[in-house]
């Protein structure tokens, strides 16, 4: 009765339903090619989107931190929470280089501007803040500001992948998805630090000039805006040390400094030395202290550009000192190792000094980076 | 193959160094907001009992690290 069921020989159920469900799945590969394609898409979705909502989870907490500080320090009258919300999104539009020459002094000005109207806007919602006290405030904004956009660039890719089913859109944010988290870490830890007034690895370029001149007789002032100077006489040597002012958290203008030492001391500056912190790759050591030569200095590449053209100008050598850490140690607070990392670097400048400069002549020593928690010693 | 689940990160709590300016004693304490590198506290040393001490540093302290062994090629 059952002999119509028989098939390549077998005539149990389980054995014909599977040779069925077989043929139908072979089937939909044949009759729809990139069925498996989507298959992998909608995979890589589930997974970027997870990874998203952790991403927005982030960017909220950091979020209700800067505005819990930002109200410690408001007066009431301003709604704090729509006025970060402006600054969230504020921008800046860098200029036009299809003609390039003048186009450094252009970003100088824009960049100028979008600082000094960041800060102002921070100083009006937070009117209680001391200046130091809202610098750091702007520096914790802009933290805000990092994760936030992060957030909104993974976003546009996953819905962008997700409208088009567009599987190298999503695969692209997929490969940097490990490394975009660690930096979004990187912001929420930062937020802490800043919010706190922490020293962050960033500072490691301050604090080693800082320990430099610690003790010694200088004297001290403001040559540039947020940027200080300790003249201090070193083996016979006049030193020019330059910083970023703290404990706020401020950067400074380093070449706006360097450039108005230059002026008043004319030939007698013999060398330029530069001391950061630097990317280091996996596998370095954090902390770990290098020499090389020429402007070690971030930032969009407005300061470097002019200590470089100055120093080429009057032929003075630039040496840099760089202390190797990770992008997350850059903005978190500094580790043991990055901060003994600057008294080596201090034994280092003060020999490279005697080796390059003779007695009588000068030497500007710039401690770059962010100053935050590190005062003036 | 499968996505990871990390838990999140714990804050890292970066401790106050400090030192007497009489004894050179320092010692270290959990960090306060409004500390900053070479500031002045009014606190005790805790061997001289000078009431006035410098900040120092202010870092997150580190675990001893393991020697690398054998095995690992890098």
């Amino acid at each position: 009765m059952l002999g119509f069921l028989e098939f390549a020989g077998q005539q149990d159920w389980i054995s014909l339903l599977s040779s069925l469900i077989w043929i139908v799945f072979m089937m939909i590969f044949i009759l729809y090619p990139t069925f498996s394609q989507r298959i992998q898409l909608s995979y890589i979705l589930r997974d970027i989107e997870r990874r998203l909502h952790k991403l927005k989870l982030m960017r909220d907490e950091v979020r209700r931190r800067v505005v819990d500080a930002l109200k410690k320090y408001s007066d009431g009258g301003v709604k704090v929470d729509e006025e970060l919300d402006r600054l969230l999104l504020s921008f800046m539009i860098t200029p036009e280089s299809m003609d390039p020459y003048g186009v450094v002094y252009k970003l100088e000005h824009i960049l100028n501007t979008w600082e000094d109207t960041f800060e102002e806007h921070v100083k009006i919602i937070c009117s209680k803040a001391d200046k130091e006290r809202a610098k750091t405030l702007t520096n914790l904004v802009e933290v805000a500001r990092g994760l936030d956009y992060l957030y909104r660039v993974v976003r546009h890719y996953y819905l962008l992948g997700k409208k088009t089913s567009n599987i190298y859109t999503v695969l692209q944010i997929q490969m940097l998805m490990p490394q975009l988290m660690e930096i979004a870490e990187a912001y929420r830890q930062a937020c802490y630090a800043f919010a706190q007034g922490q020293p962050i690895g960033d500072g490691v370029g301050v604090l080693a000039v800082a320990k430099l001149v610690e003790g010694a007789e200088k004297k001290t002032y403001e040559v540039a805006k947020d940027t200080i100077v300790h003249e201090v006489v070193l083996d016979g040597r006049k030193l020019f040390v330059l910083r970023a002012a703290g404990p706020g958290g401020a950067v400074g203008k380093p070449a706006d400094g360097v450039l108005k030492i230059l002026e008043s001391e004319g030939d007698k500056v013999k060398a330029i030395i530069m001391i950061d912190a630097g990317l280091k790759l996996e596998g370095e050591e954090s902390g770990k202290v290098v020499e090389g030569i020429g402007a070690a200095i971030g930032g969009i590449g407005v300061d470097k550009y002019k200590i470089e053209e100055i120093s080429k100008k009057k032929n003075i050598p630039l040496y840099a000192f760089v202390i190797y850490q990770s992008i997350g140690e850059a903005i978190t607070p500094m580790r043991e190792s990055i901060a003994k990392a600057a008294d080596e670097v201090v034994e280092k400048v003060k020999n490279l000094i005697a080796s390059k400069v003779e007695e009588g002549f000068s030497v500007i020593v710039a401690g770059i980076g962010n100053a935050v928690g590190i005062g003036i010693s | 193959m499968f996505p990871q689940m990390r838990g999140e990160k714990p804050l890292l709590k970066p401790l106050t160094y400090l030192k007497c300016p009489e004894c050179g004693t320092t010692n270290s304490r959990p960090f306060k907001e409004g500390d900053y590198v070479f500031k002045e506290v009014e606190e005790k040393c805790p061997k001289c009992g000078c009431t006035k001490m410098k900040i120092i540093g202010i870092y997150v302290k580190e675990k001893p690290k393991k020697p690398a062994s054998k095995s690992k090629a890098f």
